[in-house]
């Protein structure tokens, strides 16, 4: 195991200073990952760094922030995945939410929108056997069915989206439009529409992302997509939304 | 307890679904329209008798008129999503509205006129 | 991203720079429709020409013959393939169709978009 001297660019906000960068020099082995890089940053220059990490195993989606401006889980992204070798890695953090301090943002509003699909913060379980990926449009995932090891009778599948917020920071809506659902907040209200079959929940759903601030303000950029670590394909789900939105009006044109 | 706004369904908006069907009607039309005024005269171009001559036709005049509501409807529904990304405030989102329907009255009108001028 | 004002985050699309393909999609057109709302009104008030008579609406028609304005007409065929071809493509996986290929359909479309355009500027030219 070598160790490297990594210099990290660490963009730096107190509420009562204007904005800058801070360069560190960390020293980490070669196998470390961003967040450990940014820890070793906080233990040896700085403890006034802020920044949020839990599960270091993107399962909390805590962590993630921007390395060398794009979005990433830096618990599962390793030093030399992202560095090369000379220029400072640039670390800042997620687009499109307000900066509470460093690389920590206010997701407040971020749950609101969550918790408006009933997507509250725990995830709920659901233990059902066999399970498919509920990935329609994502080519690299095909639906399979799991067969469970001999002493297993059951397990919990939980939800693929883990709310880290990188999709939010990815989509050039979300920059302009501060009432949009956004991606997470549309993949969640796909994702709540289909755990239920009652026609007034389902019709609730629905009508929350019938509006102009909901799925019609997508303008197709996929970048949440591309972006989202968990293979969640929040634009798949959007223009899933779309799609039976279309179809309940045709329905009630005709007149069905 | 603090209302949640995101919980709140919202007016339902057709205006994506307006602009795809007006894109789509425009493929054909603006195709039909380009193809008729720019390579089918001789020289490629209409010079005046060839466009009285065009525009009289009962087809293409419906043709015609078909497009420039497409085009006006597919336009300023454009300009308008470019303006809401600017996060406008609810009254500013309906004035924006009403003052697109204007113009887009007014840039129809406009086109119906000079065609009727150039036919009559 | 410590700025909030208006302005700044309604023109954050602008910036493709590590962002992907369907970002790059979306820029264009954005850009190849502001350009075209543009023409359209240009397009529009020149017509008033027809109102003053052959004399005008012929002498601006020997102008547009110009290899200058036909230059300009194959720009403006530029502009029209990639915002009407990427539009259908929206179209399509606004519909939830061909949402997992989006990239590819964009890479294709465009490529037809080249071979079309070169096609019409030969043909605009001869003419």
């Amino acid at each position: 195991m070598n160790m490297l001297k990594v210099p990290l660019q660490i963009f730096r906000y107190k509420p009562d200073q204007p904005p800058r960068y801070d360069t560190f020099t960390v020293e980490v082995p070669d196998t470390a990952h961003v967040i450990d890089a940014i820890d070793a940053a906080w233990a040896v220059h700085d403890q006034s760094l802020t920044f949020r990490r839990a599960c270091h195993h993107s399962s909390c989606g805590s962590c993630a922030f921007r390395i060398n401006g794009v979005e990433k889980l830096p618990c599962v992204t390793r030093v030399t995945d992202v560095w090369d070798g000379l220029t400072p890695l640039r670390l800042e953090p997620l687009r499109n939410f307000p900066i509470v301090s460093d690389l920590v943002v206010d997701v407040s509003d971020f749950f609101q929108r969550m918790s408006a699909a009933d997507m509250t913060i725990t995830c709920e379980a659901e233990a059902f056997l066999p399970f498919t990926v509920d990935s329609f449009a994502v080519a690299e995932l095909e639906p399979k069915v799991v067969e469970l090891p001999e002493n297993f009778s059951r397990f919990n599948r939980f939800e693929q989206c883990i709310e880290c917020g990188i999709c939010m920071s990815a989509c050039p809506t979300m920059a302009a439009d501060e009432r949009f659902l956004g991606p997470a907040g549309l993949a969640a209200i796909y994702q709540a529409r289909n755990k239920t079959d009652d026609p007034k929940k389902v019709a609730h759903l629905l009508g929350l992302a019938d509006g102009e601030h909901g799925v019609w303000r997508c303008h197709s950029a996929f970048e949440c997509t591309e972006a989202c670590p968990q293979a969640v394909d929040p634009a798949g789900k959007i223009m899933a939304l779309r799609r039976e939105l279309i179809a309940r009006r045709f329905s009630k044109l005709f007149g069905k | 307890m603090t209302e949640n706004p995101f919980a709140e369904e919202p007016k339902p908006t057709s205006a994506w679904l307006w602009q795809v069907f007006t894109g789509v009607g425009l493929v054909i039309l603006l195709g039909l329209h380009f193809i008729a005024n720019h390579f089918v005269a001789k020289g490629g171009l209409r010079d005046f008798t060839e466009v009285v001559a065009y525009l009289r036709d009962p087809l293409i005049l419906c043709l015609e008129v078909l497009f420039l509501l497409c085009v006006t409807t597919h336009a300023l529904l454009g300009v308008r999503a470019i303006f809401l990304d600017f996060g406008p405030s609810e009254l500013a989102e309906r004035r924006l509205d009403q003052v697109l329907k204007v113009v887009g009255v007014l840039t129809v009108a406009y086109g119906l006129g000079v065609t009727w001028m150039v036919i009559r | 991203m410590h700025d909030y004002r208006k302005v700044s985050r309604a023109s954050r699309w602008l910036d493709v720079r590590r962002r992907k393909l369907g970002m790059w999609a979306y820029a264009l057109n954005r850009i190849t429709g502001i350009a075209l709302v543009v023409y359209l009104y240009l397009h529009l008030v020149v017509l008033s020409l027809l109102l003053r008579g052959p004399g005008a609406w012929d002498s601006f028609v020997a102008l547009a013959r110009s290899p200058f304005y036909l230059t300009l007409d194959v720009i403006l065929l530029a502009g029209i393939l990639i915002h009407g071809l990427n539009g259908l493509r929206i179209a399509l996986t606004g519909f939830g169709i061909g949402v997992g290929a989006q990239k590819a359909l964009f890479t294709i479309l465009m490529i037809v978009s080249a071979i079309a355009l070169w096609v019409a500027a030969l043909k605009i030219f001869r003419i």
